[in-house]
């Protein structure tokens, strides 16, 4: 009988949520198979049905302590829908803002917090020392901008929306309250350290890049599409809205004008026994060619330009990276300080605009519709909320497709071509297990969104033999 | 006069847990000086460490789980090394040593730390508190604010 052997690495740590890996061996004891497991689950699309529809933004934002925003604006796009209004000028610039503060705070925490050690102390380095200490210890300027840079997100969020977590600023029809002057003073004040934080930590991505020729060879490196939400017409960056565009490896585009709140038309979900997160592919393509990835790779590679002077110049230089799409996952973490230079500029942008501090922010209205789609850009890429009520209101059906989710072939592809580049044998070196929780990061998956689910980051790795022994196990609290 | 930080953080949707929201937000109603600042959060982060840069003493509010319930404590909170108490800070979640720890590190910043807490009988969803801990809320707002107040009229960086 042919043997099969399986490794399997349970749980997979600094990573938002529950996972482990299965890496399959031959009989020559190399990796033919990996599969990336999300095990958890909490089940937000059942629950909420009964609920009446005001409620889903504040209920939503419970999906994730991390993108909370993100799928407030989701949520609230999507009632925007149901109640058929079109949302005062200066809600929708505030959102924006909203938005972005954001995705600068969670960018943050993925390339600062999570990422950080991989990158400074090497991934061969020491799992005991590869965290924030070793961060702190190594470059404690590093880690000090970092901290910086998540509180100036975090601080602009509880300005606008009261609290860091689960704000309930946002609402069906607009914003709850209008921006003050004082805070919006402060805020721009913010503005030029943010700006010189997210300047210099790009300088020293670049700076470190050749060290990792290697990851970047091997890291999520082949083709796929590649999706976002961009600007129509300019082909802009935008995390609000605007119209999907879908390029292939080679950076043309393959679907362009697709209006997001018909997803359905092209995006398609599977579900797998040995998962409790869906995957998502692309209709026309079919599963599993239909395969794509969104988040920062993804906007880069999808985006003809950002709109803003520093992240315009910065984004020309990452395409420069390859002639056609960028595929290497390793160039995510350099897609997320783009973004974050774009966000601080864009943000500074709309907080001079002269309608900011305008007091109308709200339309005030009863549903006018049964069905309701709200899409944004999440930090991880793009997130729809799917909504249908009845006469009184209550929620009858709800769907979320979560940019994580969107990401997992794409993820279980990575792993694998991390695993069949790094691992030998019937043991887990230091190295490979790394590198293979690394390529995960490069993702920054958050799974408590991506199933709906609660937990905590953690990493198992199991190696399988070709009858189902396991050969080797490592856990990460 | 120095400055004061009071940090009041636990789940308030998790009954005694949201001891530290209320307290903070009772103290910042009683405590209205300029040099007193009151923040509230769900857990301690890193980033906590850059609002202590600039204190001189600092309140760290929570329930405890441990002890008999409706009891108040108030600890010193002793900085040490990072590197022999790895287990003190997360991405998501510090101990006060930890953020301590990691404001010394970081910035040079050594304020006067305390631990106030109130052992917690019930921490089921809910937003009320149980009995023992509505008894002793009074108790730790007092304690907490006569320290700040104490703390207050020192010359700054003493």
């Amino acid at each position: 009988m042919e043997e099969r052997r399986t490794i399997v690495i349970d749980p997979v740590t600094r990573i938002e949520g529950h996972s482990k890996i299965t890496l399959h061996l031959d009989d020559q004891g190399r990796v033919e198979d990996a599969r990336f497991h999300v095990t958890q689950f909490r089940g937000f699309e059942k629950f909420c049905e009964g609920r009446p529809f005001y409620e889903m933004p504040s209920l939503m934002a419970r999906i994730c302590g991390i993108c909370p925003v993100s799928h407030l604006i989701a949520s609230a796009k999507a009632c925007d829908a149901l109640l058929a209004v079109r949302i005062p000028p200066t809600a929708d610039k505030l959102r924006r803002i909203f938005g972005l503060a954001q995705v600068v705070q969670s960018h943050a925490l993925s390339l600062f917090h999570l990422s950080s050690p991989d990158l400074l102390l090497g991934m061969d380095a020491d799992p005991a020392k590869s965290n924030l200490f070793g961060v702190l210890e190594q470059n404690p300027a590093l880690a000090r901008d970092g901290i910086r840079l998540r509180q100036f997100g975090q601080q602009i969020i509880e300005r606008l929306g009261g609290k860091r977590i689960h704000p309930a600023w946002v609402v069906p029809g607009g914003v709850s309250e209008p921006l003050s002057q004082a805070d919006r003073d402060a805020i721009l004040k913010s503005v030029p350290e943010a700006l010189a934080i997210a300047v210099r930590t790009v300088e020293w991505f670049k700076s470190i890049m050749e060290r990792f020729r290697e990851e970047i060879s091997t890291f999520g490196n082949f083709p796929t599409l590649f999706m976002g939400i961009v600007k129509p017409d300019v082909g802009g960056l935008t995390f609000y809205d605007g119209k999907i565009r879908i390029v292939n490896a080679s950076g043309k585009i393959v679907a362009e004008g697709l209006d997001p709140t018909r997803y359905f038309d092209y995006i398609g979900e599977k579900v797998e026994s040995w998962s409790y997160m869906k995957s998502a592919y692309y209709k026309p393509t079919g599963f599993p060619d239909g395969i794509y990835r969104v988040g920062p790779l993804a906007r880069m590679n999808v985006v003809d330009r950002c709109n803003t002077p520093r992240a315009d110049q910065e984004l020309a230089e990452f395409h420069e990276l390859q002639r056609t799409a960028v595929l290497s996952s390793f160039h995510y973490h350099h897609a997320r300080l783009v973004e974050i230079l774009y966000c601080v500029e864009r943000m500074e942008q709309l907080l001079n605009d002269s309608e900011i501090l305008d007091k109308h922010v709200r339309a005030i209205a009863r549903p006018n519709a049964l069905e309701g789609v709200g899409a944004a850009e999440a930090p991880r890429g793009t997130l729809f909320h799917h909504y249908k009520i009845d006469d009184q209101g209550l929620i009858r059906w709800c769907n979320l497709i979560i940019a994580t989710g969107q990401n997992n072939l794409a993820m279980n592809r990575s792993v694998l071509q991390v695993a069949k580049h790094f691992v030998r044998g019937d043991r887990l070196t230091t190295g490979a297990l790394n590198r293979v929780e690394a390529v995960i990061r490069t993702y920054d998956p958050c799974l408590s969104c991506a199933t709906h689910a609660v937990g905590q980051m953690a990493l198992h790795i199991q190696l399988l033999s070709p009858s189902g022994e396991v050969l080797d196990e490592v856990a990460r609290p | 006069m120095a400055r004061i930080l009071i940090v009041g953080y636990g789940n308030p949707l998790r009954s005694d847990d949201g001891l530290g929201w209320r307290a903070a937000e009772e103290l910042s109603q009683r405590l209205s000086l300029p040099e007193v600042e009151v923040i509230v959060r769900h857990q301690l982060t890193p980033e906590l460490a850059d609002n202590l840069k600039s204190a001189d003493a600092v309140f760290f509010i929570d329930a405890a789980h441990a002890g008999q319930p409706g009891e108040l404590t108030c600890e010193p909170v002793i900085s040490q090394p990072l590197t022999s108490q790895p287990q003190t800070i997360h991405s998501h979640q510090c101990s006060p040593a930890g953020v301590l720890a990691l404001a010394q590190q970081l910035y040079g910043a050594t304020p006067r730390a305390f631990a106030v807490t109130l052992c917690g009988e019930c921490f089921d969803h809910g937003a009320a508190f149980s009995a023992a801990v509505e008894a002793g809320f009074p108790k730790l707002t007092a304690l907490v604010e006569k320290l700040a107040r104490q703390e207050a009229v020192r010359p700054r960086g003493r």
